[in-house]
């Protein structure tokens, strides 16, 4: 379909070649840039392909991070011609299209994805089962907003974010892609382009030869680049040897965050391929490594998703699906003792939280492998090689994966290559376990009710009968459902620091939307940030408040809270509040922690 | 390879304009100020390359706003463009040994005060490269202007701070030893010891993480009272109408600190900044003793031409180019002195003897009136009075400048005696604004007013307590530059790793900062701490939530 008339298509998403903006250049600003560090004779970014060709190869269009005004309106106003390979998706046919077939590209030799991982819709935050809630999670960031459409609108949470590549048909000459939010880019110390969030990576090498020029230029003058500011937008480098990623957004993200997700890009990408990628670059500087990547974009696009939304990746800690203390020892002890017969390690998880996990003696598994290995799961195939990079970044495992049901899967490594059979017989053991004692269903129970709701905090009689030290009497009133919990409590999680894990309440009203959880967030992440300073050590205790949100946060060498509350909720009573959290979670322990079985205990 | 340059790395300062040598082979054109000067053209242009690449490419992504700054592994890069094309980039050398830790908005402002002074005396960048397109105008006041700014003592006015005049050292002193000198007296002895200024062992000194607890390009006000600033209200309606029927801006300071002023804030500002400077009594008496690392102690106070003459002038406006323009260094160091009869006088705009009399006396820019007006100071003991008389009055010879000075001495000088008694007696000395128990920064930013806990006290703070608060404060600076526009309201209490509190507080145009090393306080107690010192010190302008 060729689309010559730009009024027609308001809202498709950019599919334009022409820039619809005549006032700047961006093509020759990109050059300009390393025409301005050539000038100086002191950088010689290698010559890159002038890349025109065009790879587009799923049917996923929707919008993307942008999801501001900003954008919406960009897009409005940019005519262009669509260049009719994208077979323009509307908004209504995303979901369709991409449910259909697995947007991820096909290589040659590259096993087909998995059937379950296709069944994957948005596996997402803490909350769970069927609640309005669950749907409102499942709007992201990544769905469209069109300027006239209200964001909050229920058909907007019926798109629910997909994997895969978004805006494969734009590059840096597109007005919609400089707007975009947050992008990530891969290359290679040559220049070379290997992986960028939005848009063809081939036609985004003169992008990629600018960002290597910036990072070599420092480097000549004995530095390293780490981080650029331009108003509302950070540019954020973090080189790895051969291997050079940046971050470009105007999110509101701290900085040290946006270096950490560019970590754990990198170590996605050693997941996949494992470290020795590094000698492929020492024997040929100009070393393509997309072929090696190739059919990957759903995994690296549901991590970046998952920056959104899952705490995990900023705590450095993993959570577990509350059950019944009794049926996770059961679970625990089965996959003990198939860690026993020669597995690495062994993991039964709910989606991205944790059912039980053994590891063979002194094998200890980090979060962030945690994180990485169940976002490579749950987007991939289901027995492939596997490289922990926390754990060895230099070996390859052998991950053997299989479903239960959509949810529920078992994760089991080994160093052995063939140990297929043996790994399909363990599956059997433990399948055998859970259907046994009726986990499965219990899984299903536990998702369909969610974890810890900060309505259900008991209150400490006295705190509510006590009339309030606040001049503000509708504080006490202020306690009833529709408004979160006590005392103006919106939300908590806790980080028990010796377990590795982390629980955090469900998503209550007022926090609802994605939107609304999604800058909740970032503002933990802020928290997050201001309370680990490198150089200071933590801080003891923070108290923040501005126009959104009062934030408490006690860091302890046991424990670590964070709670949200009103932003007019009184001092003295919140401090209380977060106490009783404790407490509460403390009472629950067994149920919400993957206790002793552990093997980062050992 | 870039910055192979030998000497001192730990400051580069450049200006340079976008507009030019954008040519190849012209390149050098772009440079308008580099420090230090002598360093190599590749790698003052390597410097300008990146700065320059980096605004083209965050333009990309950011058009309204480019780069500000970059930070890497060991250098700080930052950025601030002082007019349309016009940028000022500062690299400096991050080294925690040395506590050289800082806040990129504290330094930016060092960049707009080099600026805003400059602008005060010689009108915009970009007016004087349009009065003579070459560049070499500019670059032949520039040089000696911001060299002799960098080589003030201490490194610029601490606004707020006399202390740091009578023991110029404290902020250059060591920070590691300077832990061990938790009195005041061990302090002095430092002083004494280490007596320097912003150039200490070759190392600029910049304002570091120990200055969190000040806001450059702010006025320190001195509170009077009532009887007191009825009087002074009074002496400047005199000084208003000194000059007949013209009338006459005036500011009034009392030591370092603000009395009264007609000017608007920035105006304000920019005067004050320089009255600090170079002509307050401790400015002029701190001038005679000499410990300018630039002058090389002949007892000459010229400093070496090298450093000041602009290199690319002789370059590129021929020979000689550099001597055709009249160059003035408004803030060189010890040109001022007080005459007989109370008058400040210098020999910077020339000598008074040569030519018309009044082609000597000192101008300033006026951003307000977009006006050139003469600049008198007259001093009594700490009592200092700038009057700005409009040039044009004296041009059409309406008055002449020596007949104001009768006429001010006729009409103020009793009055100004009076004033000063009246202040000197109700003065509680360098610790006025101390608050008991607090270590506080109050900012009000649409006035450009700030009051601050002493030096002398904030020092002692613990390391840890300040580099907690400079990371606050960055924090907020970030909150703040996100909000630009909307008001921001925060209020973030931080209980720091050695249990001390740091605190901001932002509402409505105002800022406040406190540090509370009281280690039994809960959070309850900081917050009701916050809020008496609100309703005591600031008319209650920060509730705590």
């Amino acid at each position: 379909m060729m689309t010559s008339d730009s009024s027609s298509s308001p809202s498709s998403s950019g599919t334009e070649f022409a820039d619809p903006n005549p006032s700047t250049d961006p093509g020759t600003n990109s050059e300009r840039v390393q025409s301005q560090l050539e000038s100086m004779n002191l950088s010689e970014p290698s010559e890159v392909s002038d890349g025109s060709h065009t790879d587009y190869g799923g049917g996923d269009d929707d919008d993307d991070d942008p999801a501001e005004e900003e954008v919406a309106s960009a897009n409005g106003n940019e005519g262009g011609v669509s260049n009719g390979l994208a077979g323009t998706s509307g908004d209504e046919e995303i979901e369709a299209s991409s449910r259909a077939e697995h947007p991820v590209e096909m290589e040659a030799g590259e096993e087909p994805p998995s059937p379950t991982s296709s069944g994957y819709d948005g596996e997402r935050g803490s909350s769970g089962g069927a609640t309005s809630t669950d749907k409102a999670d499942d709007a992201s960031e990544t769905e469209i907003r069109e300027a006239n459409v209200d964001g909050d609108t229920a058909s907007q949470h019926e798109a629910a974010w997909l994997p895969g590549k978004r805006h494969v048909d734009e590059d840096d000459a597109s007005v919609s892609w400089r707007k975009r939010k947050k992008h990530f880019f891969v290359l290679s110390n040559s220049g070379k382009p290997i992986y960028s969030r939005y848009g063809d990576e081939h036609k985004l090498a003169g992008f990629s030869a600018t960002l290597q020029a910036i990072i070599s230029f420092v480097e000549n003058g004995g530095d390293r680049v780490n981080l650029v500011k331009a108003g509302k937008h950070q540019v954020v480098f973090l080189v790895k040897g051969p291997i050079y990623l940046v971050c470009i957004s105007c999110t509101d993200e701290t900085y040290e965050y946006l270096r950490g997700q560019l970590d754990l890009l990198y170590g996605q990408m050693i997941l996949i391929l494992t470290k020795s990628i590094d000698r492929c670059f020492e024997k040929n500087a100009k070393f393509d490594m997309t072929p090696l990547l190739g059919g990957t974009e759903a995994v690296f696009s549901s991590l970046v998703h998952s920056f959104s939304w899952n705490p995990a990746t900023f705590l450095h800690a993993y959570t577990c699906l509350p059950l019944p203390y009794a049926l996770r020892q059961a679970t625990g002890t089965i996959l003990q003792e198939v860690c026993a017969s020669g597995v690495l390690f062994a993991l039964l998880m709910c989606r991205h939280k944790v059912i039980s996990l053994a590891g063979a003696q002194k094998a200890s598994l980090h979060p962030d492998d945690l994180l990485l290995l169940s976002n490579f799961v749950m987007t991939s195939e289901s027995f492939s090689p596997i490289c922990l990079p926390r754990y060895n970044a230099q070996a390859f495992l052998h991950a053997y994966v299989h479903f239960f049901d959509d949810d529920t899967y078992v994760m089991l490594l080994t160093t052995r290559s063939e140990a297929f059979y043996h790994l399909k017989d363990c599956r059997i053991r433990i399948e055998a376990v859970l259907l046994k004692s009726n986990i499965l269903s219990t899984v299903q129970r536990s998702i369909a009710e969610g974890g810890m709701r900060v309505e259900d905090l008991p209150i400490d009689r006295l705190l509510r009968k006590k009339p309030s030290s606040t001049p503000n009497p509708e504080s006490l009133t202020d306690v009833s459902v529709g408004t979160g919990g006590p005392f103006g409590l919106w939300h908590f999680m806790y980080r028990s620091i010796y377990l590795d894990q982390y629980v955090s309440s469900e998503f209550s009203p007022p926090v609802t939307s994605h939107r609304q959880q999604k800058s909740l967030y970032r503002a933990y992440q802020k928290l997050y940030a201001s309370m680990h300073d490198k150089g200071l050590g933590p801080h003891k205790t923070q108290y923040r408040r501005d126009e959104n949100y009062t934030l408490l946060c006690w860091v302890t060498p046991d424990f670590e809270l964070y709670a949200a509350f009103d932003p007019l909720a009184d001092k003295a009573m919140a401090i209380k509040i977060c106490n009783q959290v404790c407490q509460r979670v403390k009472d629950v322990e067994n149920e919400v922690f993957l206790q002793g079985a552990s093997p980062f205990s050992w | 390879m870039a910055s192979t340059s030998s000497g001192d790395e730990s400051l580069r300062l450049c200006m340079f304009d976008l507009r030019r040598g954008q040519t190849e082979g012209q390149e050098l054109d772009k440079i308008l100020f580099f420090h230090p000067a002598d360093l190599d053209f590749s790698t003052q242009l390597s410097v300008i390359g990146l700065s320059e690449g980096l605004i083209t490419f965050t333009r990309l992504f950011s058009p309204e706003a480019a780069c500000e700054v970059i930070e890497a592994e060991r250098h700080s890069h930052v950025f601030y463009e002082a007019e349309p094309d016009i940028w000022m980039v500062m690299v400096v050398e991050k080294n925690k040994e040395t506590g050289a830790i800082w806040r990129i908005d504290a330094l930016r402002r060092v960049l707009k005060e080099v600026h805003s002074l400059f602008v005060m005396f010689h009108g915009s960048i970009r007016a004087l490269i349009e009065i003579e397109p070459t560049g070499g105008l500019t670059r032949s006041q520039l040089y000696p202007f911001i060299t002799d700014y960098l080589s003030s003592k201490p490194f610029s006015p601490n606004l707020a701070h006399g202390i740091f005049i009578l023991f110029p050292s404290f902020n250059t002193f060591n920070i590691t030893n300077c832990q061990h000198f938790k009195s005041g007296l061990a302090l002095k002895t430092a002083a004494v010891v280490n007596c320097s200024n912003l150039f200490v062992g070759k190392k600029l000194q910049l304002p570091n993480f120990r200055e969190t607890l000040r806001e450059r390009g702010t006025v320190k006000m001195l509170t009077l009272a009532r009887d007191t600033a009825l009087e002074v209200q009074s002496l400047v309606q005199v000084l208003d109408s000194c000059a007949g029927n013209l009338r006459c801006h005036s500011m009034v300071l009392f030591q370092d600190l603000l009395v009264s002023t007609t000017l608007s804030a920035d105006d304000t500002v920019n005067l004050f900044t320089f009255a600090v400077m170079r002509l307050t009594s401790q400015a002029l008496s701190s001038g005679a003793s000499s410990w300018s690392y630039l002058r090389k102690g002949t007892g000459s106070s010229e400093v070496s031409s090298r450093s000041t003459s602009a290199p690319l002038d002789s370059l590129h406006s021929g020979s000689g180019g550099n001597h055709m323009h009249n160059v003035i260094r408004p803030l060189q160091n010890d040109k001022w002195t007080k005459g007989k009869d109370g008058f400040l006088m210098t020999d910077i705009w020339g000598l008074e003897t040569g030519g018309s009399p009044d082609s000597a006396i000192p101008t300033v820019w006026l951003q307000q009136t977009q006006e050139r007006v003469y600049l008198l100071a007259y001093q009594y003991k700490r009592l200092t009075l700038l009057l700005l008389m409009p040039t044009t009055s004296i041009v059409n010879g309406d008055l002449s400048v020596s007949a104001v000075k009768q006429q001010f001495i006729e009409d103020a000088s009793l009055r100004v005696l009076k004033i000063e008694e009246k202040i000197s007696r109700g003065w509680g000395g360098e610790n006025a604004y101390h608050v008991k128990g607090y270590r506080y920064l109050v900012v009000d930013n649409d006035m450009e007013v700030s009051r601050a806990s002493p030096s002398g006290k904030v020092t002692t703070l613990a390391k840890e307590t300040l580099l907690a608060l400079n990371k606050l404060r960055e924090e907020v600076d970030v909150e703040k530059s996100r909000a630009k526009r909307q008001e921001k309201d925060l209020e973030i209490c931080i209980r720091a790793k050695n249990n001390a509190w740091v605190i901001a507080r932002v509402t409505r145009g105002k800022e406040l900062y406190m540090a509370l090393e009281k280690a039994s306080d809960t959070l309850l107690d900081a917050a009701d701490a916050v809020g008496t010192f609100s309703n005591r010190y600031c008319s209650g302008a920060f509730l705590m939530g």
